[in-house]
């Protein structure tokens, strides 16, 4: 049985009550394609069947199995075997199960299954729209329904104002042509919605017998993003999640910080040879202990500031910031890292500060993030500019680009999500960080009435880099 | 008087013997119509022989004498042994999933055998096994010598008309020890629990011949289109693959198999993406006499999937 293991392509755990404990890469992946979380209840439905038939029947199962994880087709070959008491699983892992899955492919939609595919997606978009609107032939807004408080004003504006293009009420995302275009062009555009701070992704369904000239349209806003996260939590009843114990953040940190600290002092001396001579390996050996303190460390004081941000009824404080200012002691901060990897951060000189109304602080923290990335991935002796400008619409911006390796179009749309590292780890070490930093930052502008975003890589330039834009509102009195 | 507490010992004995006897009489006359009925509605060959019905006899007690085998028996026991092993069989016979697994295990074993003797298929090692042994995956060469040695374990067996408890589906080896648990065999409960203790551990489906068949065609991923031709690939791989591609029950492919279910099995074989042609050509290599009628050229494969779907799904016979 331990012969194939070369053929396994994922590992996973799930506990008594079916929840995956831990997974490996792709099944992580799937099981968050599919809604759930790492630790949660197993959220891909073909699986989930399998593990409470394994459980119930107490003998090793093999079946093969395919899943739709929202794009493609997963298939696989998944084994799941009973884990008790005395297996390796260990104490944590009573009653549950492990699958092995072998021969992990995804695939598009299979041409036979396609119409059913699509007939899929629409359903669950139906089911999951927050806001539903009936049009006309001609794109006229007939008539709008939505329970969420932060479409009200939408609601309210076509009460007032009935009768207009559906387009004229929202704000849609990157598309500037004449309005009404053809609906097969507007449906999946993104779009802003007046009186919420949500992206809503548009679909546009035809209604009637034929799609080439349909007598009107259905229109779903579906958005991925909780209203209020937090608020809204505690509908999956049994997920035993904590409701913002602040564990981390007021019990874990203050005492795990001393140890950590120890760890890496005692670790660095060793590696510098202050406590006497040492062959080269075990000088390596203790400078690779001081890297995963500090990498502990790091998490450590991520995952607290997550808690912060993540709790309900967190709000950053106004104050005038000036945006170079922040930048350049920012890069001051960083300037020994920057040194080391001979990387010059350029620090636009302006006239005139500008100032944004924000909380001092969280900006630096922003600020320290994002240069920090820029060096972290330039190559040695290149430049990070950044540069600090005033936009329409009483915005201030600091933008940050590199000479790295930039942000695939791919990457930008996962790049802030939580723990995402897309795929950092293989770089060498140079990277060492949780995947919440970007996430955090994010977060952190929102809550300043800001952005943070990726700007798409200017190809043809010659300086294909990452570059990131924060915005913060304007200090306009003064 | 005590000669007639005797007579009544006696005569409940008889009672009993009789009871058993009549209701066995009783469910072989229930039956009765169904097979006859059979028998007489099939033009082509049958379904049931006295080849596959001492087949499956054979397996049935031999799945019995494993579960028996499993208990703390000696030879003292000798008795009890065989009083359980009638019982033990009975439930099992009851059991119509086990008892249709069974069946398509035993029409496997007789196709496979048919195929070797009509055009030359090696039951155990087919021109497709053997290339995939010779994989440059190192992972898939080694499922392929684990499925090739079981499917020489599974020729044997068949000739000895006997079936390993581990061969069995999950979910069949769950109802087996189910009704092993129901059936009362004047012992100890505990040596019971015990012994499906036992079993329950050293089963691995994945390990079975037909969990490594379906690991390999899963392996084959695309190319397990390569394995719709009896010929090239065996019944075993043939019936594994069939299976992945359509979605359907392997018992389901190996049952289209029969001489008498062309038409079940023209519909997978248009549903995994085989031409008319290359479908004549499995036919005939089955040993198929009808003709197919003309006009299943234009059945497309969505359509052959649907029909699929509708004609064996919960509403058709086979369920």
């Amino acid at each position: 049985m331990n012969r194939q293991q070369s053929i396994v392509a994922a590992h996973g755990l799930t506990d008594e009550h079916d929840r995956l404990i831990r997974a490996d890469e792709p099944l992580a992946e799937l099981q968050e394609a599919c809604g759930g979380s790492l630790p949660g209840a197993l959220a891909v439905p073909e699986l989930l069947e399998l593990v409470q038939q394994c459980r119930k029947l107490g003998l090793r199962i093999a079946r093969e199995f395919s899943a739709f994880d929202g794009q493609d087709t997963v298939a696989g070959f998944v084994r799941i075997h009973p884990v008790d008491e005395g297996d390796e699983g260990g104490a944590d892992a009573l009653g549950g199960c492990a699958i092995l899955i072998e021969n992990w492919q995804s695939a598009g939609q299979a041409n036979g299954n396609s119409l059913q595919g699509i007939e899929w997606l629409d359903a669950s978009d139906r089911a999951s729209a927050e806001i539903t609107a009936r049009l006309d032939a001609r794109q006229k807004l007939q008539f709008i329904t939505s329970v969420s408080a932060d479409a009200q004003a939408l609601v309210k504006a076509v009460e007032l104002a009935p009768g207009k293009a559906w387009s004229e009420y929202v704000e849609l995302a990157g598309i500037t042509h004449e309005q009404p275009l053809h609906w097969r062009l507007l449906d999946g555009a993104r779009a802003r919605v007046p009186g919420s701070d949500r992206i809503w992704r548009v679909r546009l369904l035809p209604v009637g017998p034929a799609s080439s000239a349909p007598r009107g349209f259905e229109l779903l806003l579906i958005t991925d993003q909780l209203l209020d996260e937090d608020a809204a939590d505690g509908g999956g009843a049994e997920d035993t999640a904590p409701e913002h114990s602040r564990l981390i953040g007021s019990a874990l940190t203050p005492v795990l910080r001393q140890p950590i600290a120890r760890i890496i002092a005692n670790a660095e001396t060793v590696h510098a040879r202050l406590a006497g001579p040492l062959r080269d390996e075990y000088s390596e050996y203790a400078a690779n202990i001081a890297a995963a303190g500090h990498h502990l460390s790091g998490m450590l004081d991520d995952l607290a500031d997550l808690e912060v941000v993540e709790a309900p009824g967190f709000t950053t404080t106004k104050e005038r910031v000036d945006l170079v200012d922040v930048a350049t002691r920012s890069a001051g901060i960083l300037g020994v890292r920057a040194q080391s990897r001979d990387i010059t951060v350029n620090i636009e000189e302006l006239a005139e500060p500008i100032f944004a109304n924000a909380e001092f602080r969280r900006v630096l923290q922003i600020l320290i993030n994002l240069i920090g990335n820029a060096i972290a991935y330039s190559p040695t002796g290149s430049d990070v500019y950044v540069k600090v400008s005033q936009e329409t619409g009483d915005r201030a911006t600091v933008t940050i680009s590199d000479q790295g390796p930039g942000v695939s179009q791919d990457q930008a749309a996962k790049i802030f999500d939580k723990f995402e590292r897309l795929g950092r780890d293989s770089d060498g070490g140079n990277d060492t960080g949780s995947g919440l930093g970007l996430f955090i930052s994010r977060k952190l502008a929102l809550a300043m009435g800001g952005n943070l975003e990726v700007l798409p890589s200017r190809s043809g330039d010659q300086l294909i880099g990452a570059e990131f834009k924060l915005s913060l509102p304007l200090h306009t009195a003064t | 008087m005590g000669k007639m507490a005797i007579d009544r010992s006696q005569s409940t004995l008889v009672d009993a013997i009789l009871q058993d006897e009549i209701a066995r009489g009783n469910r072989a006359l229930r039956s009765l119509a169904p097979v006859i009925a059979h028998l007489l509605d099939s033009d082509g060959p049958s379904l049931v022989s006295d080849a596959i019905v001492a087949r499956l006899r054979g397996m049935l007690r031999h799945i019995a004498d494993q579960l028996l085998a499993s208990l703390p028996l000696d030879a003292k026991n000798a008795l009890i042994q065989s009083q359980a092993q009638s019982k033990l069989i009975d439930h099992l016979r009851g059991d119509e999933s086990l008892v249709d697994h069974l069946y398509s295990v035993v029409l496997e074993g007789v196709l496979t055998k048919q195929v070797q003797q009509r055009v030359g298929v090696d039951p155990i090692l087919s021109p497709l096994m053997q290339e995939l042994i010779a994989s440059e995956r190192p992972e898939i060469a080694e499922v392929a010598m684990m499925a090739l040695a079981a499917q020489s374990r599974f020729c044997q067996g068949q000739e000895r008309m006997e079936l390993p408890l581990g061969e069995l589906p999950s979910q069949l080896l769950w109802r087996v020890l189910t009704h092993f648990e129901a059936t009362e065999l004047a012992l100890h409960p505990e040596g019971v629990a015990g012994a499906v203790q036992t079993i329950k551990r050293d089963f691995d489906e994945a390990q079975s011949r037909i969990g490594l068949f379906a690991r390999l065609a899963s392996s084959m991923q695309g190319g397990a289109i390569a394995a719709l031709d009896i010929g090239h690939a065996g019944l075993a791989l043939f019936a594994s693959a069939t299976a992945s591609l359509t979605r359907q029950e392997r018992e389901h492919v190996v049952f289209a198999c029969h001489e008498g279910q062309t038409f079940r099995l023209v519909l997978i074989l248009i549903a995994a993406g085989l031409n008319i042609n290359a479908i004549e050509g499995q036919l005939a290599l089955l040993g198929g006499t009808r003709a197919l009628p003309s006009g299943f050229e234009t059945i497309s494969q969505a359509h052959s999937q649907e029909l699929l779907r509708t004609l064996t799904g919960p509403e058709g016979e086979l369920s």
